[in-house]
């Protein structure tokens, strides 16, 4: 009998699924608002659901809390053994909870936010779909599963960026985000054909177990799990492959919130935990891990501090705090980088739903924060809930991203040697967060009111000629660039709900872990990493509050510097600006990665794209080989033609010189 | 069940037999005997795929009566696990096809109806001949067979340039058929034992071995006619200007189902028969199939008409698929045959819904005239978006399996080659979307009348969709039915490199109930159910096995 | 005997020459006649060295044909001098590839 946990398991599957499929095929009859209630809805059951499944597992003694149930075989042939099987465990229904809950608000917020939009039905039945996928992902119970729903998400990343298609700059994110995902896909499979040779099995349970008759630190294991890493970077944006993240919030803002902020940029973190008994074999692998992960926070950070979207001053963002994440699952700090992965779908997804209520205020015509100030008084629920999120993001005290960063890095300290130094570099990258953080809330809401905000004040919202704030071209709106009309949280119900139940919950997600008094998330987490050699390696308390006495002080030294430099001198910007001005130049252009990037491939590509068609097809298939073969037939044609002159005694010539050679032959044979 | 009682003779003509009753018939009737024809063969297809035991052994309905005997020719058809679903392949599409033509009316259809669909009928029992012959004479005459029908249907019914398109295809194809011909012939007198009897029989051909050095030029020849048909870089010549000169209906069935006929010739009768060979050009082969997918992905993405960017696509899958078979991996042979299935699939929806595109760009196929469709028409580019993904091998496709499992043997002993043409996956990925965007996304182009696609396209192209997603949710029916006879047709040039390269010690033992099977043994020896295990390869020739009269 | 052959093998070379180097088409036909009467002589020469009556019935046999040959020879020849083509073998090259 399948244990109800599984039973529960799939039904979480099926929600979003018959969400996706019920929307598509009903787009033309789902009037109204109906195709957003209906999405919203399945992801509700759906987190239900998941709360099902959370309780029967609760049910299971610890050490049974692995359920697998398998619905059919889906590859089996040649050594290749892959069930379409889905696995139950503290981890996946973490993640699943994280997943539906984060979701069904995201859901409830694009109900008002899209409202006008032409694709609405379109637009519900990607993000069911979205659901759908990370859910396959984080459930999946091999790799084969997880490869699926990993390249799923990554499809519905790329609907969704490019949903608004008329726009270039949408089609060409899109375009982009897929390539670096497939990339991403082409490593995880190498990684699981290493697995599966090395270890002779793709299912989790069956791999993990044989991983101890590997010897440690073994050369193909660290390869695998270094591929395993490309696969985990290119999903979650981690250097050198986290171009696409910011070009993605191309997409509508609830898109960004959920899929580039809350949850599947962080399916590179889950994967790193999930695949724990192959990093902690392979330390190496672990460490690059880390150290990537430290290079990819500090990175972003800094370039975070100069860029002027609002939008993408947040993917950034989202790109340093998941290289929290990475760099503490790389150093086994799980439950720690875990609950960073939680607290943080809190917050980012807030700040995104608040920098999309600013944009509308806009008259979505840009979201440049140059353009924006004085918000404060217009929006005044959007100001507090950002301001929360914000404030979480930066580790304010007591708020959630304190303790859960804190954790993260109090864990890494505590491991010492090189972890030490990666550390440190964290508690900077903190102090840069904190300063961008309310550079944003300072720049937006504080200050004299922009156009949008005065007229808001008066009572109307700001209606402007859409335009797209890259290009500077005019949108098209019958593909409903977010349609003729916007909608603030300060207005919509549907809105304002999501918005204030995250706000509560990145207040007080942080108590679920307070070092000395709760350890929720950790203890719930244990039967997932009973196995791990590290399990009981944690710093003693002390140590961890003292870790958050100096990310707490840090944090506060970042909003004062902040508050300084925005609202206090502003001219310290511009004079910085100035004198930095090659520094400044060199963050704003990303590190130029784009730039290298487009030298190292695009550009070799079409030109060897070009050079193919020019020259290879011309000269060598089309001239030499075509060539040759009609050559040889044209020269067999040609001699056949050139024998038939037509002249009667030429062709008696041949006749009688044929019987000739034949009398003579027949002379000769016969001796 | 008593449908299985009618002998695949009667089943092969059946098309070709409604092709002549078309010609009989006025011309308003003739589409639905043609249609007819094609859903009678599909259904019997549908029949054997039921009827088919799970792992099936060996062939099955087999028919051998001698020809010409006095060549040792006999008309030997049959089908196993590796051509039941090629044979089902080429039946669904072509009733998808044959539909897509008949129920056109007005100006999209074609002229001179029922020549029309005598040359489809014959086409299509050639083909389906060609994937059940078991005599190595009959799979040549039937592999030249096909190329007749196809001929006058691009010659008569094509458009741009389609005389010397089609004189390049005819004489192209036609040089790689004489260098098959000879070197089948070579093959049959070559491998008559002295004092026996000259046999074609795949089954004979593959007891009666030859020397090594024997072997080498017979394969060539016969790599020669497949790589033009298939077609692989660099004899790919003849590709661009036919595939612009086709038909779509008919090219659909031309990319889709005539380029299977080659690469499967590869497992059918090169494998088995000239292992040696296959094993000392093993590299050689490799090295085409990986040119193969990376020349014709870059070439894919700097294309402008839709036609060729689906052409030069289908050389980089066809890459795939020989990838797997010379691979020499019973994982990358798997992939292969369920590649060819899929890439069938796929390749014949792309073309339908270009012809669908086109109609609705003014009759242009240039992707920069096209664009914005997707705008008033989201059921086609929902269609469209299904099999974009699934031709850039997206997991959960089938296609993603196939390539899964091609790449998986490509690793195991051929890594690098594995590697380098993972390359391609990602840049199938770029031109795929490239394609997609261009034609449904972005601003209108300039004679793009958006509208939403017709029921009679809709008749085409939605079974295939369906039978895309119903492999993609379970790819194991094509993998379980064809793993037997798949691997039984490797085994012997497999034991062969074995021989060379020992199989990789695996230092990790299975964890998971190492009972059953005798651990220490290397784990391939169960792998021959039907066939008696060949001998070793030095051991000396066999004796004369005397072909079965 | 070999007398016979020996005459037999020079009529028919002087046939030969004249069909191969006349451009008249009615000489070319009288020629083609010698070889055929060439070829004739032997047959007979043969038959009675060996005692055997089958090459008599075989120089008959060409007789009916040289007879036929000459009818359509000749009807080509009218027909062609009808159209006022010119009588001339090379002139008529149209087969020519």
């Amino acid at each position: 009998m399948t244990p109800h946990a599984v039973s529960w398991a799939w039904v979480v599957l099926a929600l979003p699924l018959a969400g996706t499929v019920g929307i598509a095929l009903g787009w033309r009859t789902l009037g109204g608002r109906l195709a957003g209630w209906i999405g919203s809805g399945t992801i509700g059951l759906s987190f239900l659901a998941g709360l099902a499944m959370y309780t029967t597992l609760e049910e299971v003694p610890p050490p049974g809390r692995h359920l697998v149930g398998s619905a059919w075989e889906y590859v089996g042939t040649s050594g290749v053994h892959v069930d379409l099987a889905v696995l139950v465990d503290p981890l996946s229904t973490f993640m699943v909870l994280v997943v539906t809950s984060v979701s069904f608000l995201i859901h409830v917020y694009s109900v008002a936010y899209l409202d006008s939009d032409r694709g609405y039905a379109r637009f519900f039945s990607y993000l069911n779909f979205f659901v759908f996928s990370m859910l396959l992902l984080v459930l999946a119970a091999n790799f084969v599963v997880l490869i699926v729903g990993w390249a799923f998400v990554g499809a519905a990343s790329y609907l969704l960026i490019s949903f608004w298609y008329r726009r270039d700059t949408a089609t060409r994110a899109g375009i982009k985000a897929f390539v670096i995902n497939v990339i991403g896909d082409v490593g995880l499979v190498v990684a699981a054909f290493l697995i599966l040779s090395q270890l002779g099995s793709l299912d989790y349970a069956a791999a993990f177990a044989a991983v101890k008759s590997v010897p440690r630190d073994d050369g193909v294991l660290i390869a695998a799990c270094l591929l395993l890493l490309v696969g985990a970077f290119a999903k979650s944006g981690q250097l050198p492959l986290h171009t696409w993240l910011p070009d993605a919030m191309e997409g509508p803002t609830p898109v960004s919130a959920l899929i580039h902020a809350a949850t599947m940029v962080t399916a590179g973190v889950y994967l790193i935990a999930r695949c724990y008994p192959l990093f902690e074999h392979a330390p190496t692998a672990a460490a690059i891990g880390a150290i990537v992960g430290t290079l990819t926070l500090l990175f972003a950070a800094t370039v975070a501090l100069v860029v002027t979207d609002l939008k993408r001053i947040i993917a950034y963002s989202t790109i340093s705090q998941i290289g929290y994440m990475v760099l503490g699952v790389s150093a086994f700090a799980y439950s720690a980088g875990l609950f960073h992965l939680m607290t943080h779908a809190f917050f980012k997804a807030l700040l995104f739903m608040g920098a999309g209520s600013v944009v509308s205020a806009l008259g979505m015509t840009n979201e440049s924060i140059d353009r924006m100030s004085g918000f404060r008084k217009a929006m005044p629920f959007t100001f507090a809930t950002f301001t929360i999120g914000a404030a979480a993001l930066a580790g304010f005290p007591l708020l959630s991203g304190f303790f859960s960063k804190d954790e993260v890095l109090s864990y890494t300290l505590h491991r010492g040697g090189l972890y030490t130094l990666l550390a440190v570099l964290g508690y900077a990258a903190a102090l840069l967060t904190a300063f961008y953080a309310f550079r944003m809330v300072f720049r937006v809401f504080f200050g004299e009111p922009v156009e949008g905000a005065s007229s808001l004040e008066r009572g109307d919202l700001y209606h402007a000629e859409p335009r797209n704030p890259l290009t500077g071209e005019e949108e098209d709106t019958d593909v409903g660039f977010p349609g003729p009309e916007h909608h603030i949280a300060e207005r919509a119900f549907s809105m304002k709900a999501p918005m204030a139940i995250l706000a509560l919950l990145a207040v007080v997600g942080g108590l679920m872990a307070v070092p000395g008094l709760t350890a929720e998330v950790e203890h719930f987490l244990e039967p997932s990493f009973a196995a791990s050699e590290h399990l009981h390696e944690k710093p003693p308390v002390s140590e961890q509050l003292t870790g958050l006495a100096i990310g707490g002080v840090l944090a506060l030294l970042g909003i004062g510097a902040a508050y300084l430099v925005y609202l206090r001198r502003p001219s310290l910007a511009r004079s910085a600006r100035e004198r930095l001005s090659l520094v400044h130049r060199f963050l704003v252009n990303k590190w130029y990665f784009d730039e290298l990037y487009d030298r190292a491939f695009v550009r070799p590509g079409r030109a060897l794209g070009r050079f193919g068609r020019a020259t290879v097809e011309r000269v060598l298939v089309q001239g030499a080989l075509v060539g040759g073969a009609t050559g040889v037939v044209r020269a067999g044609t040609a001699f056949a033609r050139a024998i038939q002159t037509g002249y009667l005694r030429a062709y008696a010539l041949l006749l009688l010189a044929g019987v000739c050679a034949l009398a003579l032959y027949f002379l000769i044979a016969s001796r | 069940m008593p449908v299985l009682d009618i002998p695949l003779p009667i089943f092969l003509a059946l098309p070709f037999a409604a092709g002549v009753v078309c010609l009989a018939v006025p011309a308003r009737y003739a589409r639905w005997v043609a249609l007819a024809g094609a859903a009678g063969a599909f259904a019997y297809t549908l029949f054997m795929v039921a009827d088919f035991a799970p792992g099936g052994t060996g062939l099955r309905y087999v028919t051998d009566v001698p020809w010409i005997p006095e060549l040792g020719i006999r008309f030997s058809l049959g089908v196993d696990g590796l051509s039941l679903f090629l044979v089902t392949l080429t039946a669904f599409l072509w009733l998808a096809a044959t539909l897509a033509v008949a129920l056109r009316r007005g100006d999209g259809a074609f002229e001179r109806p029922k020549l029309f669909f005598f040359h489809l009928g014959l086409a299509e029992s050639a083909v389906l001949g060609a994937f059940m012959a078991q005599d190595l004479a009959l799979f040549v005459a039937f592999f030249d067979l096909m190329l007749v029908p196809f001929y006058f249907l691009i010659g008569q019914w094509g458009g741009h340039e389609r005389v010397r398109a089609t004189t390049k295809f005819v004489i192209y194809t036609l040089l790689g058929s004489l260098l098959m011909l000879a070197a089948a012939v070579a093959l049959g007198v070559l491998s008559t034992p002295r004092g026996g009897d000259i046999s074609f029989a795949l089954t004979d051909l593959a007891e009666r071995s030859l020397p090594e050095s024997a072997q080498i030029p017979i394969f060539l020849a016969f790599a020669a006619a497949f790589l033009v048909k298939a077609p692989a870089f660099p004899v790919h010549g003849w590709l661009p200007e036919t595939y612009r000169a086709t038909p779509l209906p008919v090219l659909a069935l031309l990319s889709a189902v005539l380029s299977k006929v080659g690469v499967y010739g590869f497992l059918r009768v090169v494998l088995p028969i000239l292992p040696d060979a296959s094993v000392a050009l093993q590299e050689v082969m490799l090295v085409i199939a990986v040119f193969s997918i990376l020349y014709g992905s870059v070439l894919a993405f700097s294309q402008d008409d839709a036609r060729l960017v689906v052409a030069y696509s289908s050389i980089a899958q066809l890459g795939f698929i020989t990838l797997g078979i010379f691979s020499l991996d019973d994982k990358g042979a798997q992939g292969a045959v369920l590649q060819m299935v899929t890439h069938g699939l796929v390749a014949a929806a792309l073309f339908l819904i270009i012809g669908v595109l086109a109609a609705r760009a003014g009759g242009s196929e240039s992707l920069a005239r096209l664009g914005g469709i997707a705008l008033r028409a989201p059921v086609l580019a929902a269609l469209f978006l299904i099999v974009a993904f699934a031709t850039l091998a997206m997991p959960g496709s089938p296609n993603f399996v196939a390539e899964l499992l091609i790449l998986f043997g490509a690793f195991e002993d051929k890594i690098v080659f594995g590697l380098v043409a993972a390359i391609g996956v990602v840049l199938a990925s770029v031109y795929t979307i490239r394609f997609f965007q261009a034609a449904m996304h972005h601003r209108t182009g300039p004679a793009v009348e958006s509208r939403e696609i017709g029921r009679v396209d809709l008749a085409g192209v939605a079974p295939v969709v369906a039978v895309v997603l119903l492999l993609g949710v379970y790819p194991q029916l094509v993998l379980g039915l064809a793993e037997a006879d798949t691997s039984a047709r490797l085994h012997e040039a497999r034991q062969l490199a074995g021989g060379a390269s020992e199989r990789r010690a695996r230092p990790a033992p299975q964890v998971t109930t190492p009972g059953a099977t005798v651990p220490g043994e290397p784990a391939v020896g169960g792998a021959a159910p039907g066939q008696g295990a060949p001998p070793p390869p030095a051991g000396p020739p066999p004796p004369p096995g005397g072909g079965a009269p | 005997m070999t007398w016979f052959v020996v005459l037999s093998a020079f009529i028919f070379c002087i046939g030969a020459a004249g069909v191969l180097t006349r451009r008249n088409p009615l000489v070319i036909l009288l020629c083609l006649e010698l070889m055929l009467n060439a070829g004739n002589l032997a047959l007979l020469a043969f038959a009675r060295g060996h005692g055997d009556g089958a090459g008599q019935v075989f120089a008959l046999v060409v007789m009916v044909i040289a007879a036929c040959e000459v009818v359509i020879g000749l009807g080509l020849i009218v027909a062609m001098y009808r159209h006022k083509l010119p009588i001339d073998a090379d002139e008529m090259s149209e087969l020519r590839g």
